[in-house]
C-alpha cells in the first residue's frame, strides 16, 4: 500500500498545476505578502488602541485610550449615527430599488435600457459630485431651490437644510442608495423564470397581487445579498458626512476617526479604540455576511429564457415619468449645477451684471495646487489599475485553476477588503509605515497612497476575474500543458492574452476607485500627495465652492468618462453566480 | 357542441412571421387533446394564447359560449380571471413556499380557507401521490415530485381546463414513462379537458384522445391517433410520426381494385398496392407512368436473406453492415443508388455485400406523389 502511495504522489502532484514544491511555494509567498497587506494594518489599529503613546514613539501600553474614548460621548454618539443613517437609508432604499428594478427588467415601462443607463451612471457618479451638486441646490441660505421657495408666494416658509441628518440620509440616497441595488438588482429580475409570475397569473392572481407575493418572495436571496453588501457600505462613507455634518458638529465614525487623528496633538490611541470596536462588529458580522451571500439560491433562473413582460396599462405613463424623474434626480440636477457652479459668478445669482464667467476655470488650470492634484491623482488611479489587474489575476487565476492547499485562506484574505472601510483601513496603514522602521522613508510619498488605493478594490477585481477564470475552457490551457507549457509560459502565452479584456476592465475600476475614494488615503496624504478629491473636499470646506466645483468636474470626467469608454468595450455589474 | 373553440387565431411576434397562422380548432369537453409538432411550431403559442399569457393579433378563442379574447371586438379576458389549469416546462414552483402553499395559493386567491383549504389541499396531493410531502419546500423536492405538486396545484381549484405545456420534457426516460401513464389515468379519474402540448410523439400518441400536428403555425392534421399514424394526410405528417421507410418508382397500372408500382433500381420488382388503403389525401389521381414514392412503416418490412417464391411484394436489395443493438438488428441496405436502415428483431445470415429481400406488406403502404 505504501509502495503505491510513493509511486503514485509524483505523478498526482504533477497534474496540478504549478508542481507541487512551486506551487506550494507560491502559495505560501502570496498568503504571506497578503496576510501582510491585509491583516497587518489592522492588527496594529488593534494593538495600539492599548497604547497610548503617539506613533513613532517608544509604545507605552495601558488602557488610556479605551478610558478616554468611553468617557468621551462623542465616540458613542458617532457610531449610533453611523448605524442611524444606515438603517433610515435602507429602509427609504432598498424598497424604492425593488420596485424599480421590477420596473426595468418586468413590465413595458417606456425606454427601459435609457433609464436603466441613467442609474448606471449615477453608480460610476462620484459621490462627491452628487453630495456637492445638492449642496448648491439645498444650502439653507444659499441653495437654488431654497432661494426659488422663498419667491413663491405660498411656500416662502419652506426652507431645505441639507447640512441634516434627513439632508445627510437624502444625499446618501441619490448618491449610490438607490442606484446600487437597482444596479445588482435589475438583472436577477430579469433573469427570473417568467413563468414562476404566470403559474401565479394562472391560479388566480392578478399583476400586482403576483409581484408582492411571487415574484419579490421569490427573489428574497437576492434582495438580502444586495442588503448585506448595503450594510457594510454604511460603515465605508466619508465624504457626505464630511461635508454635510462636520459643519455642524454631527459625526460619524469615519468622520470621528478622521477628527481624531487630525486633532493637535493627534489622539490616534483613540481612534485605533474606536477602530477596533468597528473592527470587533465587522469580525462578527463578514462571516455572517460571506455565509448568507454563499448560501444556495433558490433556483429561479432557467435555461428556458421567456423575456415575457407585464403590460402595465394605463400606468405606462406614469411608472415612465415616476423613474424618469428618479434620474433626474440623481444625474442630471447634481452634474447641472456642479457644471453651473463652475461657470457662474455666483452660484445662483442670475441677476447678477455678470452671470456667467469663465475666470473660475482660468484660475483653476493655472492653479498649482490642482494641476498638482490632477498630476497625484493620475499616478495613484493609474498604478492601482494597472498593479491591481496584473497581480490579482495571478491571484485569481491560482484560486480558480490550481488544487493547491490554502486556497480557502488566499480567498478570504482577498475578501476582507471589501467590508473594510477605507478610513480604517487608511489609518491602520499610517500606523505600519510610521511605526516600522523600513517603511518610514516612505511616508509623506505618494507611494502611501498608491498601496493603500491598491488594496481598496482587491475584492471587486479578485471576484471579476474569478469569474471570468471560470468561464474561460480549461481545455485552452490543458493544450498548452500537452504541448509542453509549463505552468507560467501557459499563464503568460495562453491565459493572460485571452484574459487581456478582463484586466483591462479591473483596471479600469481599480482606476476609478482610486481616483474617487477618499477614505483609505485621507490620513496618508500631505499637501504635496493630495489627490484631486482630497483637493476638493479642503476646497469645499474653505469655502472655495467655484473652484470646488471646477475639481469635482475633473474627478467626474476621470472616473465617470473612463466609466464610459469602459461600458462600450463591455463592462457589466451585476451579481454573478460562483 | 363544442367546449373550447379557436377561431382564426393569429399571431406574429415582431409583425414579420406569423407563429401562428389562422388555425381553427373545436375541442370537446373532456378531451385529452395534444398539439404536437416540432420547436417553433405555433403550439406552446396557441397553448398561451388559450391560457391568456399571449395575446393574439386576431381571431377568437370561446369557452363555452364564454368568448376569452376577441381583439377585434377589444375583447380579452386576463390570465387570472379564466380559470384554467397550467402546468409549465419547468414546473414554476415557487422556491419560498413548501409543497402545501403553492398548491393552497390558487385556494387562498379563490377566498377558501381553514379546514376546507387544508382538505382540498390533501386531496389533491393524495390524489398526485405526494401526501404526507405538503411541509417540504418546493425546490427540495425530486424532479418527478416538483412535476407532480405542478399538477396539484393546477388542479385544486377544480378548473375548466387544464393546460400542459410539455410537462414530462424535464423528466428522465424512465420517468417520463411512469409518468405518462398516470398522467392518462389521472386525467380519467377527473375526468377534465386538457390541452396538452409536445414534442414527444410516443406521449401524443399514447395519451391524446385527438392529436393535432403543427408546422410553421399552420394545423397539418387533426384526428384520433390512429388516424395520423396510420393515415397521414401530408408528407411531414408521415415523417413526424415514427419512422418511415420510402421507395421510389413509377405507376405502372392502375385499376378498382390495385395500384402496380415499379420500384426503381431493382428491375424485378414490382409492387401491388391495394387501392383503398394505399391512397392518401394527397394522391387523389393517379396516371400511368407517373413518379411516385411508396412509404412504408419499417415494422411491416420483412427482411428475407433468400428468395421466397410465390410471395408478392418482394424487393431485392443489397446489404451493406449490419449493427446489433441488444434487442434488435440494424441492417443497412442499398437499392440501387440509395441507402436505407431496417431493424429487424432476427439476424440473419446474409453478410455484407449478399443479396437480401424485402418483403412489403400490402396493407403498410401507402403511395405518395414523387417528392423530387
Amino acid at each position: 500500500m505504501a509502495k503505491t502511495e510513493t509511486f503514485n504522489a509524483p505523478a498526482v502532484t504533477r497534474s496540478w498545476l504549478p508542481p507541487m514544491d512551486g506551487g506550494t511555494a507560491i502559495m505560501a509567498a502570496l498568503i504571506g505578502f497578503m496576510g501582510f497587506y491585509v491583516l497587518y494594518p489592522l492588527t496594529l489599529i488593534v494593538i495600539n488602541s492599548f497604547n497610548t503613546a503617539t506613533i513613532a514613539e517608544p509604545e507605552v501600553y495601558g488602557l488610556d485610550a479605551w478610558r478616554k474614548a468611553f468617557a468621551e460621548p462623542g465616540i458613542w454618539r458617532s457610531l449610533w449615527n453611523s448605524i442611524k443613517i444606515g438603517l433610515v437609508l435602507q429602509i427609504v432604499a432598498l424598497p424604492t430599488g425593488i420596485f424599480i428594478s421590477w420596473l426595468l427588467a418586468r413590465t413595458d415601462i417606456m425606454f427601459p435600457n435609457a433609464l436603466e443607463f441613467g442609474f448606471w451612471i449615477s453608480f460610476f457618479l462620484p459621490g462627491l459630485a452628487t453630495t456637492f451638486g445638492w449642496m448648491l441646490m439645498l444650502d439653507p441660505s444659499t441653495g437654488l431651490i431654497n432661494s426659488w421657495l422663498r419667491q413663491m408666494p405660498l411656500l416662502s416658509g419652506l426652507n431645505f437644510d441639507i447640512y441634516s441628518f434627513s439632508g445627510i440620509v437624502f444625499v446618501h440616497l441619490v448618491s449610490n442608495g438607490i442606484s446600487t441595488k437597482v444596479m445588482l438588482m435589475t438583472p436577477a429580475f430579469r433573469r427570473m423564470d417568467a413563468s414562476m409570475e404566470e403559474a401565479s397569473r394562472m391560479s388566480g392572481a392578478s399583476a400586482f397581487t403576483t409581484l408582492c407575493r411571487i415574484t419579490v418572495p421569490a427573489l428574497t436571496p437576492v434582495i438580502i445579498v444586495v442588503f448585506l453588501l448595503s450594510v457594510i457600505r454604511i460603515f465605508s462613507s466619508l465624504e457626505t458626512e464630511l461635508l454635510l455634518g462636520v459643519p455642524w458638529g454631527f459625526y460619524v465614525y469615519s468622520t470621528k476617526i478622521v477628527d481624531l487623528a487630525r486633532q493637535e496633538p493627534p489622539l490616534v490611541n483613540q481612534a485605533a479604540a474606536l477602530g477596533s470596536i468597528i473592527l470587533l462588529f465587522l469580525a462578527i458580522f463578514i462571516p455572517l455576511q460571506r455565509k448568507l451571500i454563499s448560501r444556495r439560491q433558490f433556483t429561479t433562473v432557467t435555461g428556458q429564457f421567456k423575456p415575457k413582460i407585464i403590460e402595465l396599462g394605463i400606468w405606462r405613463y406614469p411608472a415612465t415619468a415616476f423613474v424618469g424623474l428618479i434620474i433626474f434626480i440623481l444625474d442630471v440636477v447634481p452634474l447641472l449645477s456642479v457644471l453651473g457652479g463652475s461657470f457662474m459668478t455666483r452660484f445662483g445669482f442670475f441677476n447678477l451684471p455678470k452671470t456667467w464667467t469663465l475666470e473660475y476655470w482660468r484660475m483653476a488650470l493655472t492653479d498649482p495646487r490642482i494641476l498638482q492634484g490632477l498630476h497625484n491623482t493620475l499616478i495613484v488611479a493609474v498604478s492601482a489599475g494597472v498593479v491591481g489587474a496584473l497581480f490579482f489575476s495571478l491571484i485569481g487565476y491560482i484560486l480558480v485553476r490550481t488544487k493547491l492547499p490554502g486556497r480557502g485562506i488566499l480567498d478570504t484574505i482577498c475578501w476582507l477588503p471589501s467590508a473594510i472601510p477605507g478610513v480604517l483601513a487608511g489609518l491602520g496603514l499610517l500606523w505600519m509605515f510610521l511605526g516600522t522602521p523600513i517603511f518610514r522613508p516612505f511616508y509623506g510619498t505618494i507611494v502611501l497612497l498608491v498601496v493603500a488605493q491598491v488594496l481598496g478594490g482587491i475584492t471587486l477585481a479578485t471576484q471579476i476575474l474569478k469569474a471570468n477564470f471560470v468561464q474561460l475552457g480549461k481545455e485552452l490551457e490543458e493544450s498548452s500543458r500537452m504541448s509542453g507549457a509549463g505552468f507560467w509560459r501557459t499563464y503568460l502565452r495562453i491565459v493572460f492574452p485571452l484574459m487581456a479584456q478582463t484586466m483591462v476592465m479591473v483596471a479600469v475600476i481599480k482606476f476609478m476607485f482610486a481616483a474617487q475614494h477618499n477614505g483609505a488615503i485621507i490620513l496618508l496624504a500631505t499637501s504635496e500627495t493630495r489627490t484631486l478629491s482630497l483637493l476638493a473636499l479642503d476646497q469645499v470646506a474653505a469655502g472655495y465652492r467655484e473652484v470646488a466645483s471646477i475639481t469635482i468636474i475633473m474627478i467626474t470626467v476621470l472616473t465617470l468618462g473612463v466609466a464610459i469608454v469602459a461600458r462600450s468595450f463591455g463592462l457589466k455589474v451585476g451579481i454573478r453566480a460562483d | 357542441m363544442s367546449f373550447l373553440r379557436i377561431q382564426n387565431l393569429y399571431k406574429t411576434f415582431g409583425g414579420q412571421v406569423a407563429a401562428v397562422n389562422r388555425i381553427n380548432l373545436d375541442i370537446a369537453e373532456g378531451e385529452f387533446f395534444t398539439m404536437l409538432g416540432s420547436s417553433g411550431c405555433g403550439k406552446t403559442t396557441t397553448l398561451r394564447m388559450v391560457g391568456g399569457l399571449e395575446k393574439p393579433d386576431s381571431g377568437a378563442i370561446f369557452l363555452g359560449d364564454q368568448c376569452l379574447v376577441a381583439p377585434e371586438k377589444n375583447l380579452f379576458i386576463k390570465p387570472e380571471k379564466r380559470n384554467m389549469g397550467m402546468v409549465f416546462q419547468s414546473y414554476a414552483l415557487w422556491p419560498h413556499m413548501t409543497v402545501f402553499e403553492n398548491v393552497a395559493y390558487p385556494l387562498k386567491l379563490r377566498g377558501i380557507k381553514g379546514a376546507e383549504m387544508s382538505k382540498k389541499v390533501e386531496d389533491v396531493l393524495a390524489l398526485v401521490g405526494l401526501a404526507g410531502l405538503g411541509e417540504r419546500p418546493a425546490p427540495a423536492l425530486s424532479g418527478g415530485q416538483q412535476q407532480r405538486v405542478a399538477l396539484a396545484r393546477a388542479l385544486v381549484f377544480s378548473p375548466k381546463v387544464l393546460l400542459l405545456d410539455e410537462p414530462l420534457s424535464n423528466l428522465d426516460a424512465q420517468l417520463r414513462e411512469e409518468m405518462r401513464r398516470e398522467l392518462k389515468s389521472l386525467q380519467q379519474r377527473v375526468n377534465i379537458t386538457v390541452i396538452f402540448v409536445t414534442h414527444d410523439q410516443i406521449e401524443a400518441l399514447s395519451l391524446s384522445d385527438r392529436i393535432a400536428i403543427m408546422k410553421f403555425g399552420v394545423l397539418e392534421q387533426v384526428g384520433t391517433p390512429e388516424d395520423v399514424y396510420f393515415r397521414p394526410a401530408t408528407p411531414f405528417v408521415r415523417d413526424f410520426l415514427g419512422k418511415t421507410f420510402l421507395l421510389s418508382g413509377k405507376v405502372a397500372s392502375a385499376n378498382d381494385q390495385t395500384i402496380s408500382v415499379d420500384i426503381q433500381g431493382s428491375s424485378s420488382a414490382s409492387l401491388n398496392l391495394p387501392r383503398g388503403k394505399a391512397l392518401t389525401s394527397a394522391t387523389k389521381s393517379l396516371t400511368q407512368g407517373q413518379s411516385v414514392t411508396v412509404a412504408i412503416r419499417p415494422e411491416q418490412v420483412n427482411l428475407t436473406s433468400g428468395r421466397q417464391d410465390g410471395r408478392a411484394n418482394m424487393v431485392e436489395a443489397t446489404l451493406q453492415t449490419v449493427q446489433f443493438l441488444g434487442d434488435r438488428y440494424e441492417y443497412t441496405v442499398t437499392l440501387g443508388t440509395e441507402t436505407r436502415v431496417l431493424a429487424s428483431p432476427e439476424q440473419q445470415s446474409a453478410k455484407s455485400g449478399d443479396r437480401v429481400y424485402l418483403e412489403l406488406k400490402p396493407e403498410g403502404m401507402t403511395l405518395w406523389p414523387s417528392e423530387k
